[in-house]
């Protein structure tokens, strides 16, 4: 196995092909990254970048506990919203994948059509139905219930619906075809050996459509960790999020050094816990 | 050893240049970039004829409205020029993308006066020699004319003020008493919980705080103050119920009246309203407080660069823009509406338009206001403003 592996690294081919990707990461990600690094340890003056090597920033970073704060309360929600995203796109995605197999073709331009669909308009438009004087509330006083009965626009709470609705779509479209990818046969076999619906269910179709899931629930959380609109329209900008604080401090503050800083960090603490998250999956799937 | 636009290329390159004659050409950096992008234009438009024969390119960053054609045509039809817009959307994101290099492309900026007078100190303003502006300033407000103390660095002028407002609590008077906002004490009236807007914009919301708390935030401030700042903010960020980016949201709330009033605004955001008709939503400034003054006036300005190729055509586009007639137009967008810096607009302005804009108030307005300026404390007031906010949360 080693010599094989050995030999394959030696293939000149290889590295060819290889080669335009490479080069692509490296000018695309890598280098970007380490500039982004590197202007950590500078510092602004008046507005502006001064190339002063320093560790300034970093002391900031890690003496002033609000960033932490901000950035705790960014993870806790990305991860709320994984949670929520999965309870809700399974059982729709297995409908889908399941249940409607002669809609095949409708379901997938369905569900395109809500990633195409603009965020912001989506957004903005959650705001004209939970508003105080929206159409939600206008409803329910229709039906005789107490004025304002939705009353959680600005909170939390709004902000986590926003982020549901606009990155749902991901966690159907990853699991449905996972679940669609699932042999048939598997699962009459399961049925052939007297599983129940529910065991064959649990034993064959939740396992099997395990890699939809993971990959749903790491898109979900890294798109959820940059999250910028929701936080704001929503949420009202009380509750900020990460990507709201590095805004504010690359563009307000013209902060560039802790603005990077903030950005790594970000991605440092994103990237260990999916890594955690995936260390954890692994151990009890090699339980199991 | 002189520096020419092309030293800081290798060896090689700088002979092929010398080579073919470019160096002698009247080939710069700026001119390069500019054909390069000129180039790059044509040919991603499809080569819109009628653009491709001016005979010159300028490059203006401002803010949406200042690239109106109302505007820019007239300019563009009388100096054969093309005008490419750099649109801002926050004052400091356009500041430091003019230090990051943007300076050796744009000829002219539009942007708040304290960025256009930070331009001075860092190099990136040509000044302006108020002789040359006399027919300019013979229409101007008095409190506009020079020596205006805002717009100077060290005794010299860099900029010509465009158009100002106020910043001052937003309210729709359907709701609630102009009365009631002399002062910005029902901001933090527990009554008013949850029916409070904050326009989050760097800021606009922070110095009106600051001026309640009896703190001139455009003098050096101690630790003491810089507390009390914080106090008050922290006490602000109680009784909000939100804090706003977008104008449209805050307009709604108003309009709708969920909100009771939205501070770190004032003019910018009403007018555009009142232009619809609704001339219940006010802005208005509360009365001084022991002494000072709590309304600010905001301005914007515009002021030439440094590094400009065009220095003379882009100071004719700065006079084009505060003129009578461009400046009716930029007082009237369809965005936003505010009060210019022109006189002689008056004469052309409407009864309907002079009451869209409160122009019967403006005066009033100002005298009760401090002139926004650079605030020397500005970004220990940013970072507390988000220490706040997140033990707010």
């Amino acid at each position: 196995m080693d010599m094989e592996v050995s030999r394959i690294w030696r293939d000149p081919e290889l590295w060819v092909k290889a080669l335009p990707s490479v080069i692509l990461q490296t000018t695309c990600f890598l280098a970007p990254l380490v500039m982004t690094f590197i202007l950590t340890f500078q510092k602004t003056q008046n507005f502006q970048l001064n190339w002063t090597w320093n560790l300034a920033t970093w002391t900031d970073v890690f003496t002033k506990p609000h960033y932490w704060t901000i950035l705790g309360h960014t993870l806790f929600m990305a991860l709320a919203c994984v949670v929520v995203c999965i309870v809700i796109a399974f059982p729709i995605a297995y409908g889908l994948a399941t249940r409607f197999r002669a809609y095949d073709s409708e379901i997938k331009v369905l569900i395109t059509f809500a990633f195409i669909t603009d965020a912001t308009l989506k957004t903005f438009g959650w705001v004209l139905f939970l508003d105080k004087k929206g159409a939600a509330n206008y409803l329910f006083a229709h039906l005789g219930l107490p004025q304002e009965t939705v009353a959680f626009l600005f909170s939390d709470w709004a902000t986590l619906l926003g982020m549901v609705y606009n990155l749902l779509p991901f966690a159907i479209f990853t699991i449905y075809l996972s679940i669609d990818n699932i042999e048939r046969s598997l699962i009459l076999a399961a049925y052939d050996a007297g599983a129940s619906k529910f065991r064959a269910f649990w034993e064959v179709t939740l396992p099997l459509s395990r890699p939809g899931i993971w990959a749903g629930s790491v898109l979900i959380f890294l798109l959820g960790v940059g999250v910028f609109l929701e936080p704001k329209v929503l949420g009202g900008g009380k509750s900020p999020m990460s990507a709201e604080l590095i805004r504010q401090t690359f563009e307000t503050r013209v902060n560039w050094p802790l603005g990077a800083a903030l950005t790594l960090v970000l991605m440092v603490v994103a990237i260990f816990v999916v890594l955690l998250f995936s260390r954890v999956a692994g151990m009890r799937k090699a339980g199991a | 050893m002189s520096k020419n636009w092309y030293s800081d290329l290798p060896q090689y390159y700088q002979r092929q240049i010398k080579a073919m004659g470019l160096d002698e050409a009247g080939m710069n950096r700026r001119r390069m970039l500019k054909g390069m992008a000129g180039a790059a234009g044509l040919g991603l438009l499809g080569l819109n004829t009628r653009q491709a024969h001016a005979a010159t390119q300028m490059t203006y960053m401002c803010w949406e409205g200042y690239n109106d054609p109302r505007i820019i045509d007239p300019f563009n039809k009388a100096n054969d020029t093309e005008i490419s817009f750099d649109l801002i959307v926050d004052s400091p994101g356009g500041f430091a993308k003019l230090q990051a290099g943007a300076s050796r492309e744009v000829d002219l900026v539009s942007s708040d006066m304290p960025w256009i007078t930070r331009m001075g100190p860092a190099g990136l303003a040509m000044e302006l020699n108020p002789d040359d502006y006399t027919e300019v300033y013979a229409d101007f407000y008095d409190q506009f004319k020079p020596p205006f103390e805002p717009l100077m660095n060290e005794g010299k002028t860099i900029g010509v003020a465009t158009r100002w407002g106020w910043v001052g609590p937003c309210i729709n008077t359907d709701v609630t008493k102009p009365e009631v906002w002399k002062t910005y004490d029902p901001v933090f009236d527990a009554a008013n919980k949850d029916k409070i807007c904050v326009m989050d914009w760097g800021d606009w919301p922070i110095l009106p705080m600051a001026l309640h708390a009896g703190i001139n935030p455009y003098e050096p401030l101690d630790e003491k103050q810089l507390n009390e700042v914080r106090l008050v903010l922290r006490a602000m960020f109680k009784n909000t119920r939100t804090l706003v980016g977008d104008l449209t949201q805050a307009q709604k709330g108003l309009l709708d009246g969920s909100l009771l009033g939205c501070i770190g605004a004032g003019s910018y955001l009403t007018s555009a309203v009142r232009k619809q008709g609704h001339k219940n939503i006010l802005a208005i400034v509360p009365e001084p407080k022991n002494g000072l003054k709590q309304g600010i006036i905001w301005v914007e300005a515009t002021a030439v660069l440094k590094e400009t190729d065009q220095p003379e055509l882009a100071q004719k586009l700065l006079k084009h823009v505060v003129s009578k007639d461009a400046a009716h137009a930029l007082a009237l967008l369809d965005s936003t509406c505010n009060v210019v810096t022109n006189k002689a607009v008056e004469s052309v302005f409407t009864p309907e338009e002079k009451d869209i804009l409160q122009m019967d108030y403006m005066w009033h307005a100002y005298d009760n206001s401090q002139m926004h300026r650079v605030a020397p404390n500005i970004d220990e007031m940013l970072a507390i403003w988000q220490e706040e906010l997140a033990a707010a949360q």
